[in-house]
């Protein structure tokens, strides 16, 4: 037999066989090109002429606001630091800035892989909390004293969900073991807890927390307002964290502790070196989103009346001469929810590729 | 005379109404190499898994060197260290590198250090000819690769017991004989050996005695010649006409 020989087909390059490969296809996709296209040109167009071309920078042209046609960042620069600290004294704002400091130090920490120990995390927790307590609250070092109801803004965003995840990622794991125990009494009592908490609002939870407590538990128990709300936030977060390690684990083949178990190996033992491990990394996504969301219903304590950055971004534009400027003001907020929120979700990806190379 | 390696004594063991285990009579003698065969669903597996009790026994007395398994857990961690276990889906620890997969067992059940029970390790991957595999993931390996690690891993227990189910039944073909090696090399060593297999070659060569179960009894225990050339059962030769047919 005669074997016929076929050049290779030729490879189309550059830009125009490009474009029209992917968006001129034929004529359905040539209009949707065009009409999607000429949408988004004008899209970006409006906003840049609005966000740069159009916009008041400075605080001394502020007059310009009222006549200009694009945004007025100036409202930036005059009620910034309101956004960005809240009610915090004034004098004190370095204070809060250094603390915030700390907590987002202390995040991007414990998310490289060489603090994660049994010793080496809970004391970087314990330096970060310890050193953001100090700062924010004073009364040491000549520091004076600043009680949680005038912490507020970004440092009181971050710190919220900084301690709620602290909190309640052990909690979450003692809950999805409980619930899938042998022991019937442990494993009902886990699954009902999770259960009641999944089904009220979050916003429930905080309002009694903040407020409903005072009123049943004895005036030594009660502890700080802050400190109540974070708690609860942490219980309404592992709840929702168990269910998702409770499907990691529910993932793993069981050989895998059988296999622990036929060589030796402790409840303990198979549980963090065998199950857990496994259990993450098979819902890592999963435990990304939850961190993500978590931080977003951060916003939510403004109904009890903390100040965190959304709620500072609301008391801005709400008093003065800048209640016009409210899109310039939430889109600033928005900037800095994106900066930490993209950053997790970068920081997930990382993760992700990182279990599929296998160096970890 | 010694005390056996391992005793079944009236064994039963149910699953809801499934009697999976039937009045089960054993015993092992130190240094033996037992053969189990039997069609699926006899209870060839459950009855291995009774003996380091990843299935607990409905009744009857089990006995592992003289240590009754019942609830105390002591006994059973002691049995436990004592006895090894090869699975048919190697049952590797995916996120642990083969070093790793065969030293963190020592660290954490014999409280070896790290640097020891990576020498150890090294050891046993050396005798099971896998050593140079030694800092890849277990994904990265064939399945017979993985089969001897997983051997590795049960020995570095340095235990005097070892229980093979169906140890090559997830294998390629080609990889069967590689497995068998290894098994036939720690019979050599004199190994207390339990192992559920249809390689009847494996059987003749290396086992002291073979049994074959049915329906969750044991039919017939035989020495390979016997059991091959002259079975005194029904069941059995029906059995063994079938799988030498193939």
């Amino acid at each position: 037999m005669v074997e016929t020989v076929l050049a290779p087909p030729i490879q189309e390059a550059g830009i125009a066989q490009w474009l029209k490969r992917h968006l001129f296809a034929n004529w359905l996709d040539s209009i949707i090109t065009i009409v999607f296209g000429t949408l988004a040109l004008w899209a970006l167009f409006k906003v840049f002429g609005w966000g740069v071309l159009g916009a008041v920078w400075s605080l001394e042209d502020r007059e310009l606001c009222r006549s200009a046609e694009g945004a007025c960042w100036a409202v930036i620069e005059a009620r910034g630091r309101l956004i960005l600290f809240g009610l915090y004294p004034f004098e004190q704002h370095w204070r809060s800035t250094l603390a915030c400091g700390t907590i987002v130090a202390t995040i991007v920490l414990s998310c490289l892989p060489w603090f994660w120990g049994l010793k080496r995390l809970p004391l970087l927790w314990l330096t970060g909390f310890g050193l953001f307590v100090l700062l924010m609250y004073g009364g040491v070092f000549g520091l004076p004293v600043v009680t949680t109801e005038q912490w507020g803004g970004l440092a009181l965003t971050v710190f919220i969900f900084a301690s709620v995840v602290v909190i309640g990622m052990p909690l979450s794991v003692i809950l999805a073991l409980a619930r899938r125990s042998r022991m019937p009494i442990v494993s009902k009592l886990a699954g009902a807890t999770i259960d009641i908490v999944r089904s009220l609002p979050l916003l429930t939870i905080l309002f009694a927390a903040a407020v409903v407590v005072p009123f049943v538990v004895p005036e030594w128990a009660q502890g700080d307002k802050l400190g109540r709300v974070i708690l609860a936030f942490a219980v309404f977060f592992a709840c929702y964290q168990a269910e998702i390690i409770r499907a990691g684990l529910q993932s793993i083949p069981p050989g895998q502790e059988e296999a622990a178990a036929a060589l030796g190996m402790k409840y303990y033992d198979r549980v963090f070196d065998i199950l857990l491990p496994q259990a993450f990394r098979n819902t890592l996504p999963s435990t990304i989103n939850q961190f993500v969301i978590t931080f977003k219903e951060t916003s939510i304590v403004t109904i009890i009346g903390f100040f965190e950055v959304m709620a500072s971004g609301n008391a801005a534009v709400g008093t003065g001469n800048w209640t016009t400027q409210y899109v310039e003001v939430y889109v600033f907020v928005g900037a800095i929810y994106f900066f930490f929120v993209f950053g997790l979700s970068r920081y997930g990806s990382y993760l992700e590729k990182r279990v599929r190379l296998r160096i970890a | 005379m010694p005390e056996p390696a391992i005793q079944l004594i009236d064994v039963n063991k149910f699953y809801g109404n499934y009697q999976a285990l039937n009045a089960v009579n054993l015993e092992i003698a130190q240094g033996e190499r037992l053969v189990v065969c039997g069609p699926s669903g006899s209870g060839k597996s459950t009855m291995i898994r009774c003996m380091n009790r990843l299935e607990e026994h409905d009744s009857g007395r089990i006995l592992i060197e003289g240590i009754e398994l019942n609830d105390n857990l002591q006994a059973l961690d002691e049995v436990r260290r004592e006895v090894g276990m090869v699975f048919q889906d190697f049952n590797l620890f995916p996120h642990m590198s083969v070093l790793t997969n065969c030293a963190l067992p020592l660290m954490r059940v014999r409280k070896v250090k790290q640097q020891d029970a990576e020498a150890a390790a090294m050891v046993q991957l050396g005798r099971m000819k896998i050593a140079s595999q030694a800092g890849k993931y277990p994904d990265e390996l064939s399945g017979g690769q993985q089969q001897r690690v997983a051997i590795a891993r049960a020995l570095c227990m340095q235990p005097r017991i070892m229980l093979f189910d169906e140890p090559t039944s997830a294998l390629d073909p080609e990889m069967v004989g590689e497995i068998l090696d290894c098994m036939i090399e720690l019979a050599d060593e004199g190994m207390t050996m339990v192992c559920v297999t249809h390689e009847m070659g494996f059987a003749r060569r290396a086992a002291d005695r073979v049994a074959f179960m049915a329906e969750g009894e044991i039919v017939e225990v035989a020495t390979p010649d016997r059991f091959f050339d002259d079975p005194s059962h029904e069941k059995t030769k029906a059995f063994l006409a079938q799988i030498l047919e193939r």
